[in-house]
């Protein structure tokens, strides 16, 4: 049977990118519930925060692991580094740190909401 | 020839880094304990006063919706205008666009200083490898990098612009009987080009003589890291087979040097003047507080002190832009000088 290759392109992406989304949305309701019962009203807008640090980190190690990911590999094999860093692994990770905290921003005003 | 595919891809890779730079900053300044509204309205004013106020700021809306307005407004480049205690100061813009020529002339200048020196320099102490030169080269690079600004410049301003000698002005960016506006036009904002451009011979001489010490103070340590790095990458490439087949053909040695081996050599170079432009445009604070010259690091540093939050997003993303486009400068440079690069 044949697959369509853009499915198969993204299918694994859209699977780290989503799971990551889930976890971090499943975390913000969480907070977003618990957290201003315990440390008051603040909360959410720490979670929100928090939510954008990890959403700014995993996009700017992204875009950097794009930019400079083959250079960086090219660098390692060249020293004998013996590490396993590669630029797909660097961006992978990323695209989860990123996808959690965006998880969590969306967690915030979606519960915020629902709850009047 | 540099590829418009891989210029294409190196612009189109900065718009998620000034995303991830400008929601950093934006949570960052959100976790930040302090309150901008109070800073503005002042501890004694009124609750409807502080109300008012931070529904000017737009605090009084969700944090989601400040977020996207925030980018909204950022990629406008419109970060609205300072705080300043008891109301709002002038728009950041103006601020940036006040500051940003001052420091970006002075890294600049610092640079060519470097590049000026420190490329010949490493490529002489490569050539006479291991001899007096040679020597006196490693130990003056090992020197320029291990000698802080905040200590080699009040020693230059003491030695040179102090009296007996008193060679050089030791603050500001031009001397006080030249006024911007009546004795040259503003068409930069880099003094020593608004003076040249309005034609201002002697404005010109005073700029460049109040720029002399501050960019030779940022020049010194470019120069040192950068003849260290020439040589070093002079030496790897004067080893490799076609530089050796090129000497076997018979040709001079000095065209084997500079036609075989300089241009390969430069491209670690590249990368370390690349990094260090952009490092100089943020770093330049410690040169603009020992000469008195109000730069964009200075601005920031103020800023951060007194929470002026729109001042800090506007100064931090302009860096972030500068040092994009900087590298994207150094990856253009590396596709022209190792055609392999961009495929």
């Amino acid at each position: 049977m044949d697959v369509d290759p853009l499915l198969e392109w993204a299918r694994p992406r859209l699977r780290v990118l989503g799971t990551a989304l889930a976890a971090g949305f499943a975390l913000g309701v969480a907070a977003t519930v618990v957290l201003p019962v315990v440390v008051g009203q603040t909360a959410r807008v720490k979670t929100f925060a928090v939510g954008a640090l990890l959403l700014g980190f995993g996009t700017l190690g992204w875009s950097g692991s794009a930019m400079a990911g083959r250079g960086i590999e090219n660098a390692q094999r060249y020293m004998d580094t013996g590490s396993d860093w590669s630029e797909d692994d660097s961006r992978r990770a990323m695209t989860r740190v990123g996808s959690f905290g965006a998880g969590l921003m969306l967690a915030v005003p979606l519960v915020t909401a629902a709850r009047g | 020839m540099v590829s418009k595919r891989f210029v294409a891809k190196r612009l189109l890779l900065l718009v998620p880094v000034l995303f991830g730079v400008a929601t950093v900053v934006f949570a960052i300044l959100h976790l930040a304990p302090g309150d901008p509204a109070r800073l503005i309205a002042g501890q004694r004013a009124s609750r409807e006063q502080y109300r008012a106020v931070r529904e000017a700021l737009g605090l009084n809306q969700p944090l989601w919706r400040q977020y996207l307005d925030f980018l909204v407004n950022a990629v406008q480049f419109n970060f609205g205008r300072s705080y300043q205690p008891g109301g709002f100061g002038r728009p950041v813009r103006e601020v940036i666009a006040d500051t940003l020529p001052v420091t970006i002339e002075l890294a600049v200048y610092g640079q060519l200083i470097g590049i000026l020196i420190g490329i010949p320099l490493g490529i002489l102490s490569a050539v006479k490898q291991d001899s007096l030169t040679d020597h006196a080269t490693r130990i003056g690079a090992l020197s320029g990098i291990s000698v802080p600004i905040f200590w080699s410049g009040p020693l230059l301003i003491l030695a040179v612009a102090t009296p007996p000698l008193s060679l050089f002005p030791t603050s500001g960016r031009i001397g006080v009987g030249f006024t911007p506006g009546s004795d040259f036009t503003r068409h930069t904002g880099l003094v020593t080009v608004d003076t040249l451009l309005s034609g201002n011979l002697p404005a010109f001489v005073d700029a460049v003589q109040h720029l002399f010490l501050p960019s030779l103070v940022i020049g010194i340590y470019s120069t040192a890291l950068i003849s260290r790095m020439m040589r070093s990458s002079m030496l790897e490439v004067v080893r490799q087979d076609y530089v050796r087949t090129a000497r076997a053909k018979g040709q001079g040695e000095r065209i084997t040097l500079m036609k075989h081996g300089f241009r390969n050599a430069l491209i670690p170079v590249v990368t370390i003047i690349g990094i260090q432009f952009g490092t100089l445009l943020g770093g330049a604070v410690l040169t603009e507080t020992v000469f008195g010259i109000g730069g964009i690091g200075t601005t920031l540093v103020a800023a951060i002190s007194n929470q002026n939050y729109p001042v800090v997003q506007g100064t931090v993303l302009t860096f972030a832009l500068l040092f994009t486009l900087v590298n994207l400068g150094v990856d253009v440079t590396y596709s022209y000088l190792d055609p392999r690069i961009d495929q």
